[in-house]
């Protein structure tokens, strides 16, 4: 999932570091205090969710579980991601210190994105509704993450199809597996502790 | 509540079980010199090889010198023609891009010697300079060739296991790489703190 350097070109590496900072920025305006701990625990199991391997025919794929961020953590997943992604790059040597801004976007936009679209599930419904939601929020931004790495490629003159094609079957089930995982903490979350998704939504609003 | 923590327990030890072999979905290459010719191997970290995958050799400023195909082992080979850097360029495809840098030191002895512009006629006849430096009766040059050929093929296997060896993470790094997140998101923490303490007190 991590495109490494060299793979792009510099408009889209430059356009992807301007979109990352951006949403940093509201990241870090958005955030309430008392959620920065909630972030760094997420920042955290994202960082080393990329060591849990899934083995798919010849090759493996690795966990991202950037739904789950983005549920929890909405705009403030940016930054989030950004610091798991860094020390990614400086430690394992995923992807690249070039590409970034790239992989920050193409990882935390569609954690924003599911965080926006299933949220207001989550909290509406039951436990057991919520984990539906959950699990919908997990595949949904495997596959958002995909689409964005694809078109990423395709920008730098990868042809479009094949190259997310090859990018979608590959994380069919990392999708499935990271599904199964929301879906479950959100089912948790909101039995123990359900003010993880309204108290952040709420404190949101007021700025 | 029990169920539920059977269900995580549960979830947490699929995840966890392939992951023991904690091989990286990653680009990895090598490439070294082997006898006049460059001898190099791509595959992903994981193990899996590239098979027929198109390599390019490039200049260090950017010019195509030439490019070759990797067998099914993943292994390459190209035949250096000009004493200068050579970088090996490799596209799987899907972003998976991987570069090796060859320097003018570690191509093959005949073209180690510094590029002179003024002798590329001369130095043909005469074998490479290191062997000179041995006893009384140097070695043939086809004794040589044997030697470094053996060498090399005791050598593979090492090399790549240092190759993996380069790619895997060990829980040191894992642990480090948490402990910057919890100060990074400390500091954040008493930052806000701080200013929110600053506001409280201003007004």
């Amino acid at each position: 999932m991590h495109i490494v350097d060299g793979a792009l070109s510099p408009p889209v590496l430059i356009g992807g570091a301007a979109l990352a900072v951006a949403g940093i920025g509201i990241g870090l305006r958005r955030m309430p205090m008392e959620k920065i701990p909630a972030a760094g625990v997420l920042s955290a199991t994202f960082f080393v969710a990329s060591l849990v391997h899934v083995p798919v025919g010849p090759s493996s794929v690795h966990l991202i579980l950037n739904g789950l961020a983005g549920l929890v953590l909405g705009w403030a997943a940016f930054p989030a991601l950004f610091v798991a992604l860094l020390l990614q790059a400086v430690f394992f040597g995923f992807g690249g210190l070039t590409v970034l801004g790239v992989n920050t976007v193409d990882i935390a936009l569609p954690a924003v994105t599911v965080g926006m679209l299933c949220r207001a599930g989550i909290v509406r419904s039951s436990p057991r509704g919520a984990a539906i939601w959950g699990a919908l929020g997990g595949g949904l931004a495997i596959a958002l993450t995909s689409v964005c790495v694809a078109l990423a490629l395709a920008l730098s003159g990868e042809a479009f199809i094949p190259a997310a094609k090859l990018v979608l079957v590959a994380h069919i089930p990392v999708m499935l597996i990271e599904a199964a995982i929301t879906g479950a903490a959100v089912y948790l979350a909101q039995r123990v502790k359900p003010e993880l998704f309204t108290a952040f939504g709420a404190s949101t609003e007021h700025g | 509540m029990r169920r539920i923590v059977t269900t995580l327990l549960l979830t947490a030890a699929l995840a966890a079980g392939p992951a023991l072999p904690a091989a990286a979905h990653k680009v990895v290459a090598g490439a070294y010199a082997a006898g006049d010719q460059i001898e190099g191997e791509v595959g992903f970290s994981d193990g899996s090889m590239a098979n027929n995958a198109l390599v390019e050799v490039l200049a260090e400023d950017g010019s195509k010198i030439g490019e070759t195909h990797t067998n099914p082992e993943g292994v390459f080979t190209f035949t250096p023609t000009r004493s200068i850097v050579h970088i090996f360029r490799v596209d799987l495809g899907g972003g998976h891009v991987a570069e090796v840098r060859l320097d003018v030191a570690d191509l093959p002895a005949a073209l180690r010697a510094p590029a002179a512009a003024s002798a590329p006629t001369g130095p043909a006849t005469t074998p490479a300079a290191p062997s000179a430096a041995v006893a009384d009766r140097p070695p043939t040059p086809a004794q040589q060739a044997a030697f470094a050929s053996a060498l090399r093929d005791e050598l593979r296997p090492l090399r790549r296991e240092i190759i993996a060896l380069k790619e895997k993470n060990d829980l040191q790094s894992v642990l480090g790489g948490i402990g910057y997140i919890v100060g990074l998101f400390g500091l954040w923490f008493f930052l806000a703190a701080r200013r929110q303490m600053r506001k409280a007190g201003g007004h």
